[in-house]
């Protein structure tokens, strides 16, 4: 298990100095270069730190070059700029502790293991059963020795990243690297961990193009580097709880670039493989808070937040003791590989045309026979490459019960209130029930029209989806609805089952939105039961 | 501009129908050498010994730098630039041969206007399907291949998200006679140029009841309203629906006998079926299926679209024209003109 990931340590004067050459190339062509980009770096910085109300050095520093940068020689100009690049390219850069790898390697297992109480000491390697990892997973093992692979999975838990390191531990792969809100490192704990395996830091308070270009070139780098890389090309955590179905590929759009870098520079292994890669959780820790901001439709602006489950230990817990307790797993399932613009590859590695023909990827980007960058373009093959994995996420998300159930829930909810919008259906009176066989019949409804979908290759099930008959897997999903979060989704009471939590069906719902479930549902007002 | 051929080689033309031969003869005309793939080998042979095409585009003299070949894989060989110009229904078993010999640095652009039955594609997304391809595009205007050929006047739009392809279809085609602008919204001139054979046909219904400007009129600018409907539910930019490929390709169509869809819509207005019409033309009027496509994309989609309707109700229940007419003219759901 050779990565260069091992040594980033010894690299890191490389990356940096690299990173900081290439930003000055292209930005210093002129001494109007130099001043425009202090510029514009010190309008937002100080737009950015007045905003923050911290009457701080930081930005007495800012307003200090922004004041006297008229009065400044040209060559202070560049060595200032240079410093600014530099102590970005330095922020950004990442860490990695052998030590530190090894310690957590051996911990983070036990560690979810100790959480999961009833059988740890009794079922050796516990974990491993409740966290299935599966797919295309020799094929990932095979093209992380061919070239530099990226893995690209839905988001929807800030437990991704850690869940993701397992399974590639798990898997006897070397750790990944990937960017990491700098506000994750605040948390001491996890910021540990993240500081040392690799992770390196995003200011996502920084939105001006010297900080975001520095960012990619970083990115870039490492892809060129060797660097196996993790990108959560949602770009932020699915508030809505649904399969991400627009990607915003900032970072990940730097494949392309690294991938030119690779064919100029005579790279021996130039190539880069994507893996959609889906994780399916019954419950998701930061549930409720995704969707209240969901629906709050403020997600955008509240781009960080700091006070949510990840941030309080205890929630974990209890998040732990709830998943790990029952049956059902967590799924990380590992799509079919991609090379850079979204062709599928072969076990080999070799880039395939939409009807299974091989096609050489140099061929993408040569020009007159040359290996050329061409920013236009290439954006458009990230964006081609986003459609791909959409794709990818579409076919390998894994429906599992409380999806399955949530779904037909709500659903069941929309149609027999046809004049309401999701808005008003969470204010609905916690009375509002569907009696169990009703809701038996329709749940095997859904579940037929999953399997058609399943066999056509559209998505996945789970076992117990798959085979279970409708009374288990009603009452799995009941034992998680009644297990993690704060209030109940459903209160069971006789024949009937009371939607107690509208918004958190919502939220478990809408993982199954996209694949034209919702027609199974024709509007009918004859079904409401309200209160027993 | 760049020399002739310095950049892509041959230009190469699939199709040996007029729009391909004009095409090919555009690009000979300034200066490429032209490689164009038909499937008939007698008509090939017959193309490059007189320099006419004299089945699709008769008395027209042609470049002795065209030359007309049967074997596609040439043309992935030797050819950057590829006009694909074969009929809707055709282009994905072509391209799916095709498609053997290209890779990522080809440059495809078709010129075909037409929806692919059943699926309601349009033809870049065959294109896509059917070859390793990324860099697409398509041609489309109001351009009738014969007054091309002749080197009138006239103008086209190339569409692509590649300025690539772009900048290569308007070195290849651009001349004294012709024009071509570029325009990054795809979807919007293949729609534009997919749709307006519905309209040709209505307009030469219009045409064969004996209207005159009037009715013209009407049918345009509520033809074009329409289609924008359907292009916008799609994704496309409003605006490009008045441009060259949109109203500009319209204009043409509501105006010339020449066209095939015009002539269709003449035939119905006589009183004949469509089957006798099919039997009486050799070269397909693509907006016979266009209509049916269209028709039922806009029905799933509750998309409304009251000339397609027309059309349908003409082409496929044997509506009288007259009757059809009457309906159109009392319909009351779009009391505003921009709603």
């Amino acid at each position: 298990m050779d990565s260069p990931i091992f040594r980033l340590n010894a690299d890191r004067t490389r990356l940096v100095d690299t990173v900081v050459q290439r930003i000055l190339a292209t930005k210093t062509r002129s001494a109007a270069d130099v001043e425009f980009w202090l510029n514009d770096t010190a309008f937002w910085e100080i737009a950015r730190l007045e905003a923050d109300g911290s009457a701080s050095s930081q930005l007495r520093d800012w307003l200090d070059l922004y004041r006297t940068l008229g009065r400044k020689q040209d060559t202070e100009k560049a060595a200032l700029l240079r410093s600014v690049v530099t102590g970005y390219a330095r922020d950004i850069v990442g860490n990695f502790n052998p030590q530190v790898y090894r310690l957590a390697s051996r911990l983070i297992p036990k560690g979810l293991s100790l959480l999961y109480r009833r059988q740890a000491l009794q079922v050796a390697g516990g974990l491993d059963h409740r966290i299935t990892i599966q797919g295309h997973i020799d094929t990932l093992r095979k093209l992380c020795e061919q070239g530099t692979v990226i893995l690209m999975p839905t988001h929807s838990s800030n437990l991704d990243s850690i869940l993701v390191g397992y399974a590639l531990d798990r898997l006897g792969l070397p750790p990944f690297t990937y960017g990491a809100g700098k506000n994750l490192f605040g948390n001491r704990f996890i910021g540990y961990f993240m500081h040392n395996l690799g992770a390196y830091k995003v200011d996502r308070r920084l939105r001006h193009d010297l900080y975001k270009d520095t960012l990619k070139a970083y990115s870039t780098l490492l892809l060129e580097s060797g660097y196996h890389s993790l990108f959560f090309p949602g770009g932020t955590r699915s508030r809505s709880g649904s399969v991400e179905k627009k990607l915003k590929l900032g970072l990940a759009g730097t494949g392309v670039t690294a991938y030119v870098n690779n064919l100029i520079a005579g790279s021996a292994k130039p190539n880069l493989y994507v893996f959609p890669v889906t994780i399916n959780y019954p419950l998701v820790l930061e549930g409720a808070s995704q969707i209240d901001d969901y629906l709050k439709a403020v997600g955008r602006s509240r781009y960080i937040i700091e006070d949510d489950e990840f941030s309080r230990l205890a929630v974990i817990w209890k998040y732990f003791q709830a998943v790990l307790n029952f049956e059902g797993k967590v799924f990380l399932q590992v799509g079919a590989p991609l090379d850079i613009f979204g062709n599928p590859v072969d076990d080999e590695g070799r880039s395939l045309d939409p009807r299974g023909r091989l096609v050489d990827p140099r061929s993408y980007v040569r020009v007159r026979g040359v290996p050329t960058h061409d920013r236009r373009r290439d954006e458009e093959y990230a964006r081609e490459l986003g459609v791909s994995v959409l794709d990818g996420f579409a076919r390998n998300n894994v429906v599992l019960c409380t999806n399955l159930v949530a779904f037909v829930m709500f659903r069941w909810l929309v149609a027999t209130h046809p004049n309401l919008d999701v808005y008003h259906l969470i204010r609905l009176p916690g009375d509002t029930a569907i009696l169990r066989g009703e809701l038996t019949r329709l749940v095997e409804r859904v579940r037929d029209q999953l399997l058609k979908l399943h066999h056509q290759g559209r998505l996945l099930l789970s076992p117990t989806v798959q085979t279970a008959d409708v009374t288990e897997i009603l009452n799995t999903a009941f034992e998680y609805f009644r297990a993690y979060h704060t209030r109940h989704l459903v209160a069971l009471v006789g024949e009937a089952v009371h939607l107690q939590d509208v918004k958190l069906l919502f939220y478990y719902h809408n993982r199954l939105s996209g694949y034209g479930l919702e027609n199974l549902f024709p509007a009918d007002r004859s079904h409401t039961v309200k209160g027993t | 501009m760049a020399q002739p051929n310095d950049d892509f080689g041959p230009v190469g033309v699939l199709g040996g129908g007029s729009w391909g031969t004009s095409l090919a003869q555009l690009a000979a005309t300034n200066g490429f050498r032209v490689i164009q793939w038909m499937r008939d080998a007698k008509r090939a042979d017959e193309q490059n010994r007189c320099h006419e095409n004299r089945t699709y585009l008769p008395d027209i003299p042609l470049s002795p730098a065209i030359e007309a070949i049967t074997d596609l894989q040439r043309v992935g060989q030797e050819c950057r630039l590829i006009l694909v110009v074969v009929p809707s229904q055709s282009l994905r078993s072509v391209l799916y041969e095709l498609g053997a010999h290209l890779d990522g640095g080809h440059l495809l652009v078709h010129g075909v206007k037409g929806l692919e039955t059943g699926t309601f594609k349009r033809m870049s997304e065959i294109l896509r399907e059917e070859t390793p391809c990324r860099q697409l595009g398509v041609l489309s205007g109001p351009n009738l291949a014969r007054e091309v050929a002749m080197g009138q006047p006239s103008a086209s739009v190339v569409a692509s998200r590649y300025e690539a392809v772009i900048e290569a279809t308007r070195v290849a085609l651009t001349g004294p006679t012709f024009r071509v602008y570029g325009n990054a919204d795809l979807v919007g001139v293949e729609i534009g140029g997919a749709l307006k054979n519905i309209l040709a046909i209505a307009s030469g219904v219009v045409y064969g009841l004996g209207f005159g400007d009037n009715t013209k009129a009407l049918l345009l600018t509520r033809g074009i309203a329409e289609i924008a409907r359907l292009g916008s539910h799609l994704g496309a930019n409003a605006s490009t629906f008045s441009g060259l490929s949109g109203i500009g390709d319209l204009v043409a169509t509501c105006f010339s006998p020449l066209s095939r869809n015009f002539q269709v819509g003449q035939k119905l207005a006589q009183g004949q079926s469509l089957t006798t019409i099919a039997h009486s033309m050799h070269q397909v009027a693509e907006g016979v299926k266009t209509t049916l496509s269209v028709y039922e994309y806009a029905q799933r989609q509750s998309i409304d679209m009251p000339i397609t309707e027309a059309v349908y109700r003409m082409l496929y229940e044997q509506a009288k024209p007259a009757e059809v007419l009457k309906d159109l003219m009392s319909i009351t759901r779009f009391p505003y003109e921009h709603s």
